[in-house]
């Protein structure tokens, strides 16, 4: 059952439209992986799911529930979260507080909020590890723990993630990636958009590919990861393309 | 005996500075504007106060009941008529816009009631508590104990309450707010309803301890940014610091110097503290990329 759709989204900015009939399907349990790149309008997807920007055109559901006329907290409400790409915790305040703040929507239900708590620093050990210290004080990997852990006070049906992977050294990474798996082994729904797409083709089921504001491709991860296209243009399959064959593949993708 | 007795009046005035500094202080935190008006919103609550003191009879710094109301609601329609017609993130402007309006309260003041020296006396004006060789002046205890009063219920509301939690979430980081579903525009106009509700009690305090008039606002003013850059912009617990330095800096001068070098020594004290921690005393320093 798909639990995250867009159909026929179309959407831009003053300076004009950058998503052209982007259509998305990100089945229950599943992680979709959106790759493509700079400029491709990966950002401006998870812009208009999370309700910051509006759709011009097309709809955007989340099972069932048309999300497209809800405000950002709506979206929230509704079970959408994102851990963004810049720092999004409150560097002064502690952990413990910035975990807390996940929960702002459900603060009229105490025990809701100590029971959410009490299960997010069991998944997430920095969470009780660290809780009394302010967060501007963790490196770049822990805070991106904290901030998952923020996001999972609302038990959202969907998480999103903007490029998860970026700033982090080799041993955080290992510490990001796990805990996505592990998202992902509960059962959880993920649309992550990220620019090593190594990384995000291992951790996704399913893969997005974009390009200029429209889906160039979507499938199956590994059926991506094995696409030639996508060998060739992001994982360094050849070091470089014969002319013939470059011009050719913008004709398909033209087609696509 | 003597410096004691300078060091208590000195704390209590402090405590009466840190409440008239606490609201543009908490202002600065959550909307990024130095409201230059703070000073003139307090001489407006001042007076408010003498009238209703003089008309009624009722007690001045008790008047503050019925001031703080009136200032929450005007430093909502403030917030809402005149801050965020500003453009985003332009202290100038906000700057400019505030010495405005505070030029505005001044003349508004000067039409209405005139131009002239005021203070309100109760009958406790010119009396003391004695306690051992003591002499605690009424009026600053009553508003030491009227500025404990309001900065502990300000402290209480900002670290135990969700919508305290949510003001100073939106202080470190508006869009991380927003991420958990805090509405930045509601906290924001809260902030400044709030931050302005202080001066209610400020104004009352100051009618008793100090003889005003419509352009004594930029004297309050001046000693209200000091206290909050001393104490590290948007801070609570530096402003409380920055005023007690003040009140100290003050009456110790004045005691065992001249009146005359007494604000003097306040300014000489933050050149230093700024030199050594130009972020304040209290503006925390934290990792480079901690909001990168």
């Amino acid at each position: 059952m798909s639990a995250l759709r867009l159909a026929g989204v179309t959407a831009g900015y003053d300076g004009g439209t950058v998503l052209h009939d982007v259509h998305l399907d990100c089945p229950e349990g599943t992680v979709t992986c959106m790759i493509g790149p700079n400029g491709a309008g990966k950002s401006t997807v998870l812009r208009v799911i999370t309700g910051l920007l509006g759709a011009d055109a097309g709809r955007v559901t989340l099972g069932g529930t048309d999300l497209g006329a809800l405000p950002p907290e709506g979206v929230l409400r509704a079970g959408v979260a994102m851990v963004p790409q810049s720092q999004a915790l409150f560097p002064h305040m502690t952990v413990r507080e910035n975990v807390l703040m996940g929960g702002y929507l459900i603060r009229r239900d105490r025990a809701l909020v100590k029971a959410r708590y009490a299960a997010v620093a069991d998944l997430i050990p920095i969470v009780a590890a660290r809780a009394g210290d302010p967060a501007g004080n963790l490196s770049g990997g822990q805070r991106r723990m904290v901030e998952v852990a923020r996001c999972l006070m609302l038990e959202p049906r969907v998480l999103l993630f903007d490029e998860p992977s970026v700033g982090l050294d080799p041993r955080s990474l290992a510490a990001v990636t796990g805990l996505i798996e592990r998202l992902h082994a509960d059962g959880r729904t993920l649309l992550l958009v990220e620019q090593n797409v190594r990384l995000g083709l291992r951790l996704a089921t399913h893969a997005v590919v974009m390009e200029s504001g429209r889906v160039l491709m979507h499938g199956p991860a590994e059926e991506i990861a094995g696409h030639p296209q996508i060998a060739d243009l992001y994982l360094g399959g050849r070091a470089a393309v014969p002319a013939g064959q470059a011009s050719e593949a913008a004709e398909r993708r033209d087609d696509g | 005996m003597q410096f004691l007795q300078a060091v208590i009046i000195g704390l209590l005035i402090g405590g009466v500075y840190a409440l008239m500094a606490s609201g543009l202080t908490l202002i600065f935190g959550v909307l990024r504007v130095i409201n230059i008006a703070h000073g003139a919103l307090l001489v407006l609550a001042a007076t408010m106060t003498w009238l209703l003191w003089r008309e009624t009879g009722v007690d001045p710094i008790l008047a503050a009941v019925a001031t703080t109301p009136v200032m929450l609601g005007l430093g909502w329609l403030i917030h809402r008529g005149v801050i965020t017609r500003l453009p985003q993130g332009s202290p100038a402007m906000t700057v400019l816009a505030t010495f405005g309006l505070a030029l505005i309260i001044e003349g508004v003041l000067n039409v209405t009631v005139g131009n002239i020296f005021r203070s309100a006396t109760p009958d406790y004006f010119a009396q003391s508590f004695r306690v051992g060789g003591l002499a605690l002046p009424k009026p600053h205890v009553y508003g030491f104990a009227a500025a404990v009063v309001v900065l502990g219920g300000l402290y209480l509301v900002l670290t135990r309450t969700w919508t305290g939690r949510a003001i100073r979430a939106t202080a470190q980081n508006p869009a991380g707010a927003a991420l958990v579903g805090v509405s930045g525009a509601g906290t924001a106009a809260l902030a400044f309803a709030i931050g302005t509700a202080t001066t209610g009690v400020g104004g009352s305090v100051l009618s008793v301890l100090y003889p005003f008039y419509p352009a004594s606002h930029y004297d309050w003013i001046a000693r209200l940014l000091g206290i909050i850059v001393l104490g590290g912009l948007g801070s609570l617990p530096g402003a409380l610091v920055g005023a007690v330095v003040l009140g100290l800096a003050e009456t110790l001068t004045a005691t065992y110097g001249s009146l005359q070098w007494s604000t003097l020594v306040f300014y000489i004290v933050i050149m230093v503290v700024l030199l050594v921690r130009p972020q304040g005393l209290f503006g925390t320093r934290l990792r480079e990329d901690a909001l990168a």
